[in-house]
């Protein structure tokens, strides 16, 4: 498997059984698991039979409740019951703050900014929240399908930032899921209707969630799914419609603004429970306590109408920021089950002056098309036809605080990932020796505006006259979105790296002692499983380092390169009957750097061969 | 380290005539071979490579597929480094810079929005004459100085292209 498989990315060298792997739709209202079988991509049921599990998680002092029961006694247990946790994935508390008024929790401090919510099983962060509900799915998939899961696809909203998107990955780790891939939520529903329906040419998402709203534009071509624009709110949904509802019953009958966190939870479910019924039904009667009124459908629109207006203005933005007119769009697709309000759909036809598709339930095509790409992912072929390619963008720009707060742009928003991109600095005082580099993510140009997800210090750079030292920072957005920076100072080779660790994102303290605790209460010994896949690594490197050995070590390498490299696999050899998997780990790193320079050849060589014969530019960069 | 430019990428001659389509499907294809998806189940060192791959593939699109980055990146490849900024000494394009800034400021203060699609696609018109007139130029070695002055304004519209999009925004408002 390992070293250098060019030739054929993706196939193995031996046919092997199915690889069980799973899609995760991680809602703020709801959740769900979806798996391929016998080709078809659907939701997993409990063993009642449910497909949705309520993104709710009540916290009792010996146990965890998830899904349903949990939300349905949120109202008599709101302090210990959490819903909506995805709102606070990512954010810091100020953030939560500003929506605070409506939750009815109490928070406390983390060793980290994360807003820890207070519990009778102490202190949880939304990261463990979310986990919970990610281990109640995972162990519904692993029964369903009978079999330990190689790893999961993960949907965020596409409009995300990178805090957003490490909070959703660190959950997942802590849920012991291997991650394969975050996937914007939007695209996996172009993928589940982009296969169903052989579409083809330009394609809208429209994707109103219980807590997010997502915008993508994307062009279908023979199995790639290109994502040209992406835009959305990262905090606009059906919640808020339950706001406005619940709002207006205050406002109509009279009552305080200021309810105990009980009464807040009961109103929001009424006011959720009146919102449905208008899908459906053209006036509702809402009572709460001894006041009862009735909400038309006409009266509700207009309460949501702001909202509406928000996400359709962020769909013209997307538009534009594809570089294609609204009329080309042909298709317009709903997801999400906010999507169900009928002003939505009705604002969302008049925009794009076509009837929008909702084939698909808008609940479940979310997981449905993760489900796809976690089976590609995983190396199960796809039967006939292309293989399916997904090409997604950053939601938002990235960039460097600069001279006077300004927010420098590095990577501007809808940029193809992955995508790697140099900038160069200098410094400003005489003698400088380091620098402080800020990371943001934002549109505005002051930093205060945009989110600031690390901060780091550049130090040792040589003494110099102002201006003249040259500093790269280097941004390198992968494929999951995240984003890692490097800065090197050119002249003296100095050099810092950080994976960015968002602000408000857990320490590695607090992720250490999280997982240590899912260790002791794991049943099954995952110390053991971890020190297994040690062993195949370093076994799988071994054989990969020694074949390519074998075949061009000769031509590629110098005798003492060769030695160098022969010492450390002796070492890797004798580690790998031990039983210390830190050290098998270290072999294997220390062994993977001192083959890199060769590996690089090998890859030289192969791409020289391929194009041997035809005329190529070569140029120094 | 020597790294095959991005033409070579896409196994193309330098040229700024190129057909975009054919590049889009070419890019595509590529994109297939190295795209990190294809190695999720590779090991780490394939991955990096993948990611970097990836990355190089998409930068090298991203500047063949807009003109003047093209026109640029061609002009860098064939000669000594340009500044990205420079004091641009082409009065006749300076006036006309001029006129196309207040008819934006224009459109703005009134807030006409047919006006603003009237005046992109007299934008347009002007973007594709200038690409025309560069390709004209690009082919005659002789003409270099008049290349860089053509992709200057070629950047420059492409800038206002951009403002006009942000005056959309704003409008939209």
């Amino acid at each position: 498997m390992a070293l250098l498989q060019i030739a054929e990315p993706g196939q193995s060298p031996q046919p092997h059984q199915r690889r069980l792997a799973v899609g995760i739709d991680l809602g703020t209202t709801n959740s769900l698991v979806a798996a391929v079988r016998s080709g078809l991509s659907e939701p997993l049921a409990d063993t009642a039979g449910a497909l949705i599990l309520p993104s709710a998680v009540r916290y009792h002092a010996d146990r965890v409740e998830v899904g349903e029961a949990a939300k349905l006694a949120a109202p008599g247990d709101p302090l210990n019951t959490v819903l909506s946790v995805k709102r606070l994935m990512g954010r810091g508390l100020a953030d939560v703050k500003q929506l605070g008024e409506q939750l009815p929790y109490r928070f406390v401090d983390g060793e980290s900014h994360m807003p820890f919510i207070e519990t009778v099983q102490g202190p949880k962060s939304p990261v463990e929240v979310s986990a919970d509900i990610l281990k109640e799915l995972r162990h519904r998939a692993e029964a369903v399908l009978g079999g330990e899961l190689v790893g999961a696809v993960i949907t965020v909203p596409a409009y995300f930032d990178d805090a957003q998107r490490q909070a959703t990955k660190d959950a997942a780790r802590l849920a012991g899921l291997s991650v394969l891939r975050l996937l914007n939520e939007p695209t996996a529903a172009a993928v589940a209707y982009g296969l169903d329906q052989q579409a083809e040419g330009l394609v809208a998402i429209y994707d109103l969630g219980g807590g997010t709203f997502d915008i993508s534009i994307l062009r279908l071509t023979a199995g790639v799914f290109e994502v040209l624009a992406t835009g959305g709110d990262s905090a606009l949904g059906g919640d808020d419609f339950d706001h406005a509802i619940a709002g207006w019953i205050v406002e109509q009958a009279g009552l305080s603004a200021d309810l105990d966190p009980g009464a807040q939870r009961t109103l929001l479910s009424e006011a959720c429970a009146a919102k449905e019924a208008l899908t459906t039904d053209t006036s509702v009667e809402v009572s709460h306590g001894a006041w009862s009124g009735l909400l038309t459908r006409e009266a509700f629109a207009e309460l949501i109408e702001p909202m509406v207006a928000r996400s359709l203005k962020a769909c013209r933005r997307a538009v534009r920021d594809a570089g294609i007119e609204i009329e080309e769009v042909e298709a317009v697709v709903l997801v999400g089950g906010s999507t169900r309000v009928p002003r939505v759909r009705q604002a969302v036809a008049e925009l794009f002056a076509r009837e929008p598709l909702s084939d698909i339930d808008p609940d479940q095509v979310v997981a449905i098309g993760a489900a796809i790409q976690a089976d590609t992912l995983a190396g199960n072929k796809r039967g006939d036809g292309e293989e399916l390619l997904l090409l997604d963008v950053i939601p938002l720009s990235l960039g460097l605080e600069t001279m006077g707060g300004l927010m420098e742009k590095v990577i501007p928003r809808n940029t193809t990932i992955p995508v790697a991109r140099a900038q160069e600095f200098t410094t400003y005082k005489d003698g400088q020796t380091a620098m402080m580099i800020h990371v943001l993510q934002g549109e505005r140009e002051l930093i205060s505006d945009c989110r600031s997800l690390a901060r780091f210090e550049l130090r040792g750079i040589p003494p110099m006259v102002a201006g003249s030292a040259k500093i790269r920072v280097t941004f390198q957005v992968d494929a999951d979105g995240l984003l890692s920076v490097a800065a090197r100072e050119l002249a003296s080779g100095v050099e810092a790296s950080v994976q960015v660790k968002p602000s408000y994102g857990l320490t590695d303290g607090e992720i250490a002692r999280m997982l240590q605790d899912s260790f002791q209460h794991a049943s099954d010994d995952k110390v053991a499983r971890v020190l297994r896949e040690q062993q195949v690594d370093a076994q799988r490197l071994l054989e990969a380092v020694e074949a390519a050995l074998e075949v061009d070590g000769e031509r590629l390498l110098e005798a003492d390169e060769r030695l160098a490299i022969e010492a450390q696999i002796q070492q890797l050899r004798e580690l790998m009957a031990s039983n210390d998997g830190l050290a098998i780990e270290q072999q294997t790193k220390r062994l993977t750097q001192v083959t890199d320079a060769f590996a690089a050849r090998r890859l030289d060589a192969t791409v020289k061969s391929a194009l041997a014969g035809r005329s190529l530019n070569e140029i120094e960069e | 380290m020597g790294s095959p430019c991005h033409f070579a990428l896409f196994e193309l001659q330098p040229s700024f005539r190129l057909d975009l389509e054919q590049l889009a499907v070419r890019y595509r294809e590529l994109a297939r071979q190295v795209h990190p998806d294809r190695f999720a189940d590779a090991s780490e060192r394939d991955q990096r490579l993948a990611l970097e791959q990836s990355a190089s593939l998409n930068e090298a699109y991203r500047v063949l597929k807009n003109a003047p980055q093209r026109a640029r990146y061609l002009l860098a490849l064939s000669g000594p480094e340009l500044p990205l900024e420079v004091t641009v000494q082409d009065p006749g394009f300076l006036m006309q810079q001029m006129h196309w800034r207040e008819e934006l400021e224009d459109l703005q203060g009134s807030a006409n929005v047919s006006g603003v699609a009237t005046f992109k696609r007299r934008l347009k018109v002007a973007q594709d004459e200038l690409n025309e007139s560069f390709a004209v130029c690009w082919d005659d070695p002789l003409r270099r100085e008049e290349a860089e002055r053509l992709m200057r304004r070629m950047q420059f519209l492409d800038k206002l292209s951009h403002e006009v999009r942000q005056l959309e925004e704003r409008l939209d408002d």
